[in-house]
């Protein structure tokens, strides 16, 4: 049932029944909400995030304040959700890395049976990318280059660099790993000659259309919408992929028909010119839309895939 | 330069409307910067949603304008109530607050504000005209040459708040621990977190700065006001000798120029950030001066070198933004976040895809400097009046802002903890005379230092003698080397503090 019929279905009866069985149909908020991001303000999180509180208000009808709870990678934020009231008042626009990863590395006080999971909006493009002015265009000749000379790659996280790892081991490659601590790391690292190659959480995307970055590869289960010619590391024949989304998570106990509506509201942003336009145009990630029971098969489906990838 | 694109630029930023948007920028920065405890990354965060409404241009220049107006309104509470706001200002109290105390705060106040003004509208000017195009220089400093230059500015810096090396020592190497503290930025391990999430991105550096600086302050005063009454806070009386003269003027104008080259090259590279700039040239000024051992008793030469150098970054800041697409620092990041909510990439494609927008941003930056200097006349005039307040008013409101900023951070209660720890920390560090300033810089320093070593070792395999393809880096090995040998012998000869070591 499509919002505008459910207002006028919910006022035709709603002076016949109390307002509560009206609800049953769909729930909607009583109260002001609020939306957790577990990120600083100014990331791209952030900034989709606010976007989105606004289509939020417009879809529930009520305002939707943003709280910030930087820190761990969302891990800081996660673990005071786990207080939050299972009302549908409370909900996080967040990282799945705080799931997916946090909790292998470091011990977490949450985990993800503690939460529910209601939509996805937004997809993650991990890739590898090098200088546009370098001698190999591809990640094939990247391979073969490097099987001639040492190379370097600046890595972000765990899981990038034991991928490389392993593929360097395979092919042959002396290959150094240096840490960056983030995006805005890697790009002097990459611009200035120090690293061959890097791990880009995003970050390339400002730099490819000058021609100073290409995208060898990416390391995402699926293509970017984006680059379309540029393969997945696993079509190139290594079987290893990483990924992240943006989605709802509500806390654990939250009733079903709650996650129903979440994931009704997830509908309606990805369809919001406003929110594909912060989201594609200027935060340059692709929208993906998953549902409610998609969302937390992938965010497992993840975890699993790092744990194996971790293990190594 | 496209002259067309300029003229479109200069007629947007003469506007009404853009007068209001940049004027309420810099007032709205200028009280937070006043405030100590509210600081730069924190206004600008909570700016960021109050440009939705305003139109691109209007929306940057307000959020420059807004930095602009901390570093220099940060000066006010350094100068009238030894609390600085922000580590970059801390630089400024060390002979602000001293001059105030002589019966001079209103010329002390004049100096940072001159200094403030001067340094930013240089730097701004260096921006436009030479930066932008020669933005590719940073990109010489890689790994290599950041260490060396973090190395460098560690040694000195510690070296300029004088007394007793151990004790310094001491201050630094707490200072190197505590910035320690995090995940580690490779293996993603966390270090010394004790299973608390809220330390996995490491001791939250606005506890740390606002409980050193600040609120340990205001501890240092109660006690004063308990046992010596009658010494207390800085007398605004209505001296017609206290105000800034010519002579000041010419005496302090070198400092100024000097101020601003330091700022201005601190900024540029991206990472080094406002306080390693304020306090670089800080001791350069000393170092440079006839008088040295003036400096920490009120000389204003140490006002003006911190002021200049402080406000010269924020410009300086957006060269690797403009130019390259990598953020200065901390409020330059948030300025890219600002930027992409207003549905603009900020990176050399601007120039290219929107001069007009970035000449109209950069004649509102020279806009905002100016009514930076009109506002800050007036305006020091009434914050003047904080010192009419009596010191029993004032530091419960003081205390009460920087538990106030410290929970608008979003770290809750957990912060408000780290932050009493810290203020107790400075609290005895005062007490007992280690240097609080050789301590936070440490701990600001250790993370970006850590990191450019370790890419060092790692890209060099180890081998020392690629220093050898890297004479920048190698320039600021050597000055390390010597400042550190000029610092022990300095310690055998005298054991005393040469300057900048608290006023009393």
């Amino acid at each position: 049932m499509n919002r505008r019929a459910l207002i006028a279905a919910a006022a035709a009866i709603g002076t016949l029944f109390t307002a509560p069985m009206a609800l049953a149909e769909e729930w909607r908020p009583s109260q002001p909400m609020t939306m957790v991001i577990g990120f600083a303000p100014g990331g791209s999180t952030d900034i989709q995030g606010r976007v989105l509180a606004r289509v939020l208000e417009e879809h529930f009808g009520q305002p939707v304040n943003v709280v910030n709870q930087p820190g761990g990678g969302g891990a800081v934020a996660l673990t005071r959700f786990l207080n939050a009231q299972p009302d549908g008042h409370t909900f996080m626009f967040g990282v799945q890395l705080g799931l997916t990863f946090s909790p292998i590395v470091t011990e977490t006080e949450y985990d993800i049976d503690d939460f529910r999971y209601a939509g996805t909006l937004v997809g993650g493009q991990f890739g590898v990318v090098a200088r546009g002015d370098a001698p190999y265009q591809s990640f094939e000749e990247l391979i073969e280059y490097g099987r001639e000379n040492p190379m370097t790659y600046a890595q972000q996280l765990p899981m990038d660099q034991a991928i490389m790892e392993i593929i360097a081991e395979q092919e042959g490659i002396d290959l150094a790993i240096v840490p960056t601590g983030g995006g805005g790391g890697m790009a002097p690292l990459l611009l200035g000659g120090e690293v061959d190659f890097a791990f880009s959480g995003g970050t390339h995307a400002q730099y490819t259309p000058t021609g100073e970055m290409n995208v060898l590869a990416f390391l995402t289960r699926e293509r970017s919408p984006f680059y379309e010619d540029v393969p997945t590391l696993v079509e190139l024949g290594y079987p290893y992929a990483m990924d992240d989304f943006r989605s709802f998570f509500l806390p654990g106990g939250t009733p079903d028909e709650i996650i129903d509506a979440f994931e009704n509201a997830a509908r309606f942003a990805v369809e919001h010119p406003d929110f594909v336009d912060v989201t594609v145009d200027n935060t340059l990630h692709p929208i993906v839309f998953m549902d409610a029971s998609e969302t937390e098969a992938t965010i497992r489906e993840i975890r699993e895939a790092n744990e194996a990838l971790m293990a190594n | 330069m496209d002259f067309s694109a300029v003229g479109a630029a200069a007629a947007e930023a003469l506007t009404l409307a853009s007068f209001i948007g940049i004027g309420g920028g810099v007032l709205l920065g200028y009280v937070v910067g006043v405030i100590p405890g509210l600081s730069r990354s924190v206004a600008i965060s909570i700016a960021i949603p109050m440009t939705f409404y305003m139109s691109p241009y209007i929306a940057i220049s307000f959020l420059i304008g807004l930095s602009k107006g901390t570093a220099a309104g940060s000066a006010v509470s350094a100068i009238l109530l030894n609390a600085p706001g922000e580590a970059s200002s801390a630089a400024t109290a060390l002979d602000g607050y001293p001059m105030a105390k002589q019966g001079k705060p209103k010329t002390a106040l004049q100096i940072g504000l001159i200094a403030s003004v001067m340094g930013d509208i240089l730097a701004t000017i260096i921006l436009i005209f030479v930066a932008i195009p020669f933005a590719r220089v940073a990109l010489l400093f890689g790994p290599y040459e950041m260490a060396a230059i973090l190395a460098f500015a560690l040694v000195f810096i510690a070296g300029l708040s004088g007394g007793n090396i151990f004790k310094g020592l001491a201050a630094g190497g707490l200072g190197i621990f505590l910035g320690t503290v995090g995940l580690d930025n490779q293996t993603g391990l966390p270090r010394l977190t004790f299973g608390y999430t809220e330390l996995m991105d490491g001791m939250p550096l606005i506890a740390v700065a606002i409980g050193t600086l600040a609120l340990s302050e205001m501890f240092v005063q109660s006690e004063k006001l308990r046992y010596e009454r009658a010494d207390m806070a800085v007398q605004m009386k209505h001296d017609p000798n206290d105000r800034i003269t010519w002579p000041i003027f010419r005496r302090i104008l070198p400092t100024i120029l000097r101020g601003t080259g330091v700022g201005t090259f601190v900024g540029a590279l991206p990472g080094l950030g406002p306080s390693v700039g304020s306090f670089m040239s800080y001791g350069m000024a000393q170092k440079a001066a006839a008088e040295p051992e003036k400096f920490g008793k009120g000389e204003p030469k140490g006002i003006a070198a911190s002021e200049s150098a402080d406000n010269a970054v924020i410009p300086a800041a957006l060269i690797p933004l403009f130019g390259l697409g990598i953020p200065g620092n901390v409020s330059a990041a948030l300025l890219i976040g600002a930027f992409a909510i207003h549905g603009i990439t900020v990176g050399p494609l601007l120039l290219r895809d929107n001069p007009e927008l970035l000449y109209s941003i950069f004649a509102g930056m020279i806009l905002a400097s100016i009514i930076m200097l009109v506002l800050g006349w007036y305006g020091l005039m009434v914050f003047a009046q904080i010192t009419r307040v009596p010191p029993h008013v004032v530091i419960p409101i003081v205390i009460f802002f920087c538990l106030a900023g410290m929970m608008l951070q979003g770290y809750g209660t957990f912060g408000l903890v780290i932050l009493m720890a810290f203020a107790a920390l400075g609290y005895l560090m005062k007490k007992y005379d280690y240097s609080f300033v050789t301590f936070l810089v440490a701990f600001i320093i250790t993370p970006m230092l850590e990191l450019n070593l370790r890419q060092s070792i790692i890209l060099s395999r180890g081998n020392w003698e690629i220093l050898l393809n890297r004479p920048i880096a190698l320039v600021f090995i050597v000055c390390t080397l010597l400042a550190l040998v000029a610092l022990i012998l300095r310690t055998i000869k005298t054991g005393k503090p040469v300057a900048g070591a608290p006023a009393d």
